[in-house]
């Protein structure tokens, strides 16, 4: 990788309370403008915990974090105003249309008037909801939900996206829709980062991965590479089998 | 400022699609005035009411006492009088029977020559009062003993509460002094004219000597008596006020549970500048609810035959207490709405705190019923602080200046209440703002 990184962590560590273990161990990381990284690892593995401290969520117990040169600790309302987050669950108001949705998320991103009114038409025409955009969320499909869910993170065209588990419980058309949605925005220069239980989708979107188990980085590379690195195993999720074992985690 | 009338216009949509939640916010509490202000009216209030608490009255005595007892209960308006059931005559033991299975709140008997004692004793008290003028009656002395006291008894339904049973012992009591008053005379100026043969008694023989005149100040110059509605409506306002954190709070927790908290937390908008714009949409829904409570009392109410409401000259004071208890019990909802991390945890926090808070109050319980250290206590829920302000407008006609105290102990509850959140969020995560 080459360049400066666009997100720098630096032996991050985060402790919850009653909690004697870390959820993350001393972990450092940097991660490059116009990647799309993957964050993966089984339940309880500390993905969550280091995307929601990069999201500014929690506070990080020791360690730093830089955005873009910006100091979590410091800048956190410019962090804010750079980064995209897609949650896993459908943080939309059921009750409001999309485009009563879309227009408050825009509104809190700082957008207004027709630049917020042009950005949506287009975000929503580009997702085939342009249609149903005076509908409200309640009426919509799974996927409809999804689409709009991920639109809501992308509308002020953030340097950064967070996405968790953008595609979880969808059709395949929309799965497919949403991969190659995520590919065209990072052509254009946006920094995806992404959690996914999907080991296939994964290895064929990121260009780096980084394999999580217990707080910890187990693994860090691109897909490719890491398959190539272990002759004995054909793809990604051999390797995260191998590297996490089948037992189950809570 | 448009981010903070984005999330208030966000809020306003949400709150006016939800139909079936609008109607439990503005007519639940429309029903909650009418229902209470009827019971209160027609339950306990003796203003203005046909005679409703029935009362049996058996008088064995058939004399003054009995007879004075039982012309004071029919003079009162506030009982019915029964002699007779099922068209016999009463009995102790009926009047016992009745009382014990619920049938009748109340049973009075006068037992029999009990005037005939009252005039013997009264006569004895008043010839040893003679002897001590020299005018001795040796006969009236040595042929009257002193006798007990006699009982008159009063069964009372055991759910009868003690300050009736008192008011119902207290007028009982009054009578008979009154009558044995009455007694002492008649026998001082029947003993005098004995003695005195060309004495006159007076026409009048006795005449009571204080007359009692209700008043209730005001700082009006007018004065005004105060009538149920007036108590009742500001009450159940304040109470359905202080509930709307049900609604609120649930607000709050739905937008945590299903994720959009979260989007918004990882937005450049300040989260209190979010809660701010849900406070503001909810304090017009206050100020609505209340003015159709007012409302419901000016109108509604009279047409069930109670009294309306009357709303008074301070409308100031009056807009001004309303949108202070609004914030207050906004503020508090926004606290339990922070604190609280799960849906039903809020939702039956918030419901039994506002229920304790108002009982402490005296929504439930007049606060002059309360011991001292209850008082105390009652002192320090706002529900008591934002009644007093009602009660100072209604029924004292006070205005803003006069209200101020009210006013403040309410605005300094909202601010304690948002700083505690703030404070709270910021504890939970050093990067909140």
């Amino acid at each position: 990788m080459s360049g400066n990184p666009i997100i720098e962590i630096r032996e991050l560590t985060k402790f919850y309370r009653r909690n004697d273990e870390p959820a993350i161990k001393s972990v450092s990381l940097d991660i490059f403008p116009s990647e799309i990284f993957g964050l993966l690892g089984p339940n309880g593995a500390g993905k969550t915990t280091t995307i929601s401290i990069l999201c500014g969520l929690f506070a990080p117990t020791r360690g730093t974090v830089t955005i873009d040169g910006l100091d979590i600790r410091h800048n956190l309302d410019e962090i804010k105003s750079i980064i995209g987050v897609v949650p896993q669950d459908l943080a939309l108001y059921p009750t409001l249309t999309a485009l009563e949705n879309l227009t408050f998320f825009g509104n809190m991103y700082g957008m207004r008037g027709s630049e917020l009114k042009d950005r949506i038409h287009k975000c929503l025409e580009e997702f085939g909801l342009e249609k149903v955009a005076r509908k409200q969320i309640n009426s919509y499909s799974g996927g409809m939900k999804r689409r709009v869910n991920l639109i809501a993170g992308l509308l002020h065209k953030p340097k950064i996206l967070f996405l968790d588990e953008p595609t979880v419980g969808i059709d395949v058309q929309s799965r497919i829709f949403i991969l190659d949605y995520l590919n065209a925005i990072n052509e254009t220069g946006t920094t995806i980062i992404y959690t996914s239980h999907y080991m296939e989708e994964a290895e064929n979107l990121c260009t780096r991965v980084a394999i999580m188990d217990r707080g910890n980085i187990i693994a860090l590379g691109k897909p490719k590479e890491l398959v190539k690195e272990r002759s004995e195993f054909t793809n990604l999720e051999n390797i995260f089998l191998h590297l996490t074992g089948k037992s189950l985690r809570d | 400022m448009f981010k903070f009338l984005s999330g208030f216009r966000k809020e306003a949509r949400i709150l006016l699609r939800d139909k079936a939640g609008l109607t439990i916010l503005f007519v639940m509490p429309m029903v909650l005035i009418i229902i209470m202000s009827l019971l209160q009216e027609f339950g306990y209030s003796a203003v203005s009411r046909e005679t409703t608490l029935k009362v049996l009255f058996l008088d064995k005595d058939q004399d003054t006492l009995g007879i004075q007892i039982g012309k004071g209960l029919r003079k009162s308006n506030f009982f019915e009088v029964i002699d007779s059931l099922n068209g016999k005559p009463l009995t102790e033991k009926g009047i016992r029977e009745a009382v014990k299975k619920g049938d009748y709140l109340i049973g009075i008997v006068i037992p029999e020559k009990v005037t005939r004692s009252i005039r013997a004793n009264v006569r004895l008290q008043v010839a040893k009062t003679l002897a001590g003028f020299g005018l001795y009656n040796p006969m009236l002395i040595s042929t009257i003993p002193m006798g007990d006291a006699d009982t008159v008894t009063v069964y009372f339904d055991p759910t009868v509460k003690k300050t009736f049973k008192n008011s119902i012992l207290s007028a009982i009591k009054e009578y008979n002094y009154k009558v044995e008053t009455e007694m002492v005379f008649r026998t001082f100026n029947q003993e005098m004219a004995k003695v005195f043969p060309n004495f006159t008694p007076p026409k009048q023989e006795y005449k009571d000597m204080v007359v009692f005149k209700e008043i209730f100040p005001s700082y009006k110059e007018k004065e005004e008596i105060p009538d149920s509605a007036q108590h009742n409506v500001p009450a159940w306002s304040v109470f359905a006020m202080f509930f709307i954190i049900i609604p609120f709070t649930s607000s709050m927790m739905i937008e945590r549970e299903e994720g959009s908290l979260l989007r918004l937390q990882c937005m450049p908008v300040s989260f209190m500048k979010l809660l701010m714009s849900k406070v503001c949409v909810y304090l017009i829904v206050c100020f609505v609810q209340t003015t159709l409570m007012m409302l419901t009392g000016m109108y509604l109410l009279p047409l069930f035959h109670a009294v309306p409401l009357a709303l008074g000259h301070q409308i100031l004071a009056l807009v001004v207490v309303t949108i202070v208890i609004a914030l207050a019990a906004l503020g508090f909802g926004l606290m339990v709405g922070t604190i609280a991390t799960t849906h039903q945890q809020a939702a039956s926090f918030g419901a039994v705190s506002i229920i304790i808070m108002a009982a402490l109050g005296g929504l439930f319980v007049p606060m002059y019923l309360m011991t001292d250290t209850m008082k105390f206590v009652a002192g320090l829920s706002p529900l008591n602080w934002a009644l007093t302000g009602y009660y100072d407008i209604f029924l004292r006609g006070s205005g803003l200046v006069e209200v101020f105290p009210s006013i403040f102990k309410l605005l300094l509850f909202f601010i304690i209440s948002i700083a505690i959140s703030f404070f709270y969020r910021t504890l939970k995560n050093p990067l909140n703002k």
